[in-house]
């Protein structure tokens, strides 16, 4: 028997992966969305989330940048 | 802008009720509350809300850039003029200009730095900036005069405006100590009518009776006040002043024994005396009369303080900057309070013992740590006469119990002994121990105002509190490397301790090899999986300790502190966090010093540092951030820090800018790392840091990868076995050390700020930074070229 299943290969930092395991696990984006967990800077994830993952993460980096031309306060 | 009410309630209180002990207590805690959370207005003449960039109708493109074409027409010959001074206040300058030097000069004593790389440096017209500018003596009309000159456009009419505003009012009333009494002086004698129908400066007015020798000198003045005055002063003020003057003066001969006196030998200026437990009072109404005080101190009229026998010692030379300060400082002969801003290493302390030597009076030291206090010893021991018999050091006031003891010691040897150096109560704004904590201040406030009246000078680090600014000291200078704060209340110190006198540019001063050249490096170490996960997971404290105990992190430490040990350099590595400052040395076997280390402890550790050869590294908390003088160290890393402290970053810079003997200028003889965990808030927190040093004109490399450090051999935490034995640390020990650390260290913070600090380490004074997130909108505020991109 062959289950076939639609997805896309994301390749990450490990660092990176643990988040979006994160993501997974806490049901941050309102479900499940990894298919295989394969090995430390690769996932399979189900197509249809890409789009909501990728604002996830650029949230993310934002949290992390200050705006440059922030002239101090 | 009206002032807030809040401040005005303030205001009324303290005009109407003024009777004895409440009136006192009032002030105080008035006081106190006010700092912490209305500070923006407090002292803040009308003229100085005035800014320069509400002038400005140019809205800003996307990419934050202004089109002043059509208003900054350039004059024909602007290629050899130095300066752009747009509508907003802000002025350009072209370091690469032969007339830059003189542009410099002017620049910093009228605008403040904001941005001073190498090529074009950007300054700001601010009201304070022109306070102080008047303040060391420039007029009005020179200051406009000389910035047409210098412009390569028209100077813009609303500029001119804003001068004028903010100067001519400003620099016309001193307060005078002479004779050790406190004078409001003036030579514009309207002005003076001016503050004394002001019923607060009338409370403070010191009314003198059975004073002789006032009278008689107060005598010539009546008449010089009620007849030749008006006749004197008529042009410009109008018709019905003098009418009410008379009466008041009339009134004051019936009320009062007269006690207005003035000294004609300093031209003809008109003076009355104020009691000096009101200075505080006065200083604050006269700004908000528009009539900002001029703090100075006549120090060669003053019998009453008895002269000390100190002077500099012939081998003590000062550096070019550090005599143009001490000139503005001692310009007209007589010492004036203000700030003095030079970089860390670049010699304050010679700077402050020299002022002692001018003054030459009993002078006290504030120093917030222990160490400090030994190192000024030291430093007055290296520059000038004095020796130990002269020198008293204190360092116990801090702890309650010990107050009262010291309290004794400190009024016996004050009959003595010459400077007086005493560890500083830090004010600190944690909300729990607040209150115990002003207790505690109003104590020691109480103790040291006593010494205070029998010392000429103080000098202190400005950066760390604002307690005891309001003490009653004749002249206060304040020395400090980082004129910032994270909360805004930095422009307090205007009205505390007294304008900014002097401002060097440390590019500069590097470029003349007066301090070291620093290459900065921010090193990204990745979290290992384990730890991000974890980091992921937990709550905001241990967050922090996992992205500090990051594996990465510390084999990175590792590898830079033994590569530097091969160069032969001497590293200092800091981490604010005692857990990870403990395992990181315990583990490379290196000394460490935090709060708990004990002074000989400490001492022993920083000798050893110096001249042991086998010691090269030491692990520090921020006990040592500042005043800690190691001018051996050229190698700073960081492994942890206070959240974005701007302050604390520079600071930590100061350690190793201690110009390195036999180093070549041009080259880079200083090394200071900050590790940064990647994808962790010390991302932003790092970024945030900079923002002072990057100003200053630094720049920062980021290492992505630390070349052979796969080769290195023997490194700690290189396989999954030890890091996950390292998590299991760091999640157990965490609990108790976080606990441990918000009882003590806690520092205050609004929103998504945590609390962090090195437990005990308040108790050495190393609590002192105070540091606001301050929230803002992301997305509005960010450059379009950044929004999608990341770096």
């Amino acid at each position: 028997m062959v289950n076939v299943m639609k997805g896309v290969l994301v390749e990450c930092d490990p660092a990176m992966k643990q988040f979006l395991l994160h993501l997974d696990e806490t049901l941050a984006l309102g479900r499940k969305f990894i298919l295989q967990d394969l090995d430390d800077t690769h996932l399979f994830i189900s197509p249809d989330i890409v789009e909501t993952l990728q604002a996830r993460v650029d949230d993310l980096m934002d949290q992390l940048s200050i705006p440059v031309h922030d002239k101090g306060l | 802008m009206a002032p807030p009410k809040k401040y005005k309630k303030y205001d009324n209180k303290s005009g109407n009720d003024r009777s004895g002990k409440k009136k006192k207590v009032e002030e105080e805690v008035t006081i106190d509350l006010v700092e912490d959370d209305n500070v923006d207005n407090v002292g803040v003449p009308v003229a100085a809300m005035q800014d320069a960039e509400k002038n400005d109708q140019v809205p800003e493109d996307e990419f934050g850039a202004k089109d002043y074409r059509s208003q900054m027409a350039l004059k024909a010959d602007n290629a050899s003029r130095p300066l752009w001074v747009a509508p907003n206040g802000h002025i350009f300058l072209e370091a690469f200009s032969p007339v830059y030097k003189h542009a410099h000069d002017f620049l910093i004593a009228i605008a403040e730095p904001v941005c001073r790389p190498q090529h074009i440096h950007e300054y700001k017209l601010t009201a304070y900036s022109l306070y102080a500018a008047v303040s060391v003596g420039l007029q009005t009309s020179d200051i406009i005069e000389y910035l047409q000159r210098l412009s390569k456009c028209a100077v813009p009419a609303g500029i001119i405006e804003f001068i004028q505003l903010c100067t001519l009012s400003y620099g016309k009333v001193k307060l005078v100590l002479k004779h050790n009494r406190y004078l409001v002086e003036s030579k514009h004698v309207e002005v003076l009518q001016k503050l004394l129908k002001d019923p607060v400066i009338q409370q403070c007015r010191l009314r003198r009776d059975g004073d002789d020798e006032l009278l008689t000198s107060a005598l010539p003045n009546k008449p010089l006040a009620t007849t030749s005055k008006p006749g004197e002063e008529k042009p410009a003020a109008n018709g019905t002043v003098p009418d009410d003057i008379s009466q008041f003066y009339q009134q004051l001969d019936k009320d009062d024994e007269e006690d207005e006196n003035t000294d004609i030998a300093v031209n003809t200026a008109v003076a009355f005396e104020v009691d000096p437990d009101k200075i505080e009072v006065i200083q604050k109404r006269c700004i908000e009369l528009e009539h900002p005080l001029l703090a100075e101190y006549d120090f060669r009229n003053d019998a009453i303080n008895p002269d000390i026998n100190i002077d500099l010692k012939p081998t003590a030379i000062l550096r070019p900057y550090q005599e143009k300060s001490l000139r503005k400082m001692f310009g007209n002969g007589r010492a004036r309070s203000g700030v003095i801003v030079l970089p860390c290493g670049a010699g304050k302390s010679l700077v402050g013992v020299t002022a002692v030597c001018t003054v030459r009076k009993r002078a006290l030291v504030l120093c917030n740590s222990g160490v400090s206090v030994e190192q000024w010893k030291q430093q007055f021991k290296c520059w000038s006469t004095a020796d130990d018999s002269m020198i008293c050091s204190t360092l116990k006031s801090f702890i309650i119990q010990t107050t009262l003891e010291t309290e004794d010691k400190h009024n016996n040897l004050c009959q003595k002994n010459s400077e007086f150096k005493n560890t500083k109560m830090k004010f600190k704004n944690k909300k729990k121990s607040y209150f115990t904590e002003m207790k505690r201040c109003r104590n020691s406030y109480y103790y040291i105002n006593k010494i205070m009246n029998k010392c000429g000078l103080v000098i202190e680090k400005v950066h760390i509190s604002r307690m005891y600014t309001r003490l009653a000291s004749l002249v206060t200078i304040g020395l400090t490397a980082t004129l910032l704060r994270e909360d805004d209340k930095i422009a307090d110190l205007n009205f505390l301790i007294g304008p900014k006198l002097y401002e060097a540019n440390w590019l500069e001063l590097q470029a003349n090899g007066f301090i070291a050249r620093v290459q900065c490096a921010e090193v990204w170490c990745p979290m290992t999986p384990e730890f991000y996960r974890e980091y992921l997971i937990q709550k905001i404290n241990k967050k922090m300790l996992l992205y500090v105990m990051n594996p990465s992190k510390f084999r990175a430490c590792q590898f830079l502190i033994r590569y530097h040990e091969k160069r032969g350099d001497k590293t200092i590595v800091f981490s604010d966090n005692v857990f990870a400052l403990r395992h990181y040395a315990v583990k490379m076997k290196k000394p460490y010093i935090y709060g708990p280390t004990s002074q000989s402890e400490r001492i022993q550790i920083l000798q050893n540092f110096k001249f042991n050869h086998k010691v090269n590294t030491i692990f520090v908390s921020k006990v040592a951030d500042t005043s800690f003088d190691l001018p051996e160290a050229n190698v700073l890393i960081q492994i942890s820090s206070h959240g974005g402290s701007r302050r604390q970053e520079a600071q930590r810079l100061g350690r190793i800018l201690r110009a390195k003997k036999g180093a070549l200028a041009e080259e880079y003889n200083a090394f200071f790392y900050t590790l940064v965990s990647q994808d962790t808030l010390e991302m932003a927190y790092s970024r945030k840091r900079q923002r002072f040093l990057v100003n200053q004109g630094y720049s920062y490399k980021v290492i992505t990868e630390l070349k052979g450090m796969d080769q290195e051999p023997d490194l700690f935490y290189g396989t999954r076995e030890e890091q996950g034995m390292l998590l299991q640390q760091v999640l157990a020990a965490s609990e108790t050390e976080c606990e441990e650390e918000r009882e003590a260290g806690g520092v205050p913070g609004g929103g998504g700020v945590w609390r962090r600090g090195g437990a005990l380490s308040s108790l050495a004074g190393a609590d002192d930074a105070l540091y606001l997130e301050h929230r803002r909108n992301n997305q509005q505020n960010k450059h379009p070229l950044f929004k999608k991109f990341r770096y």
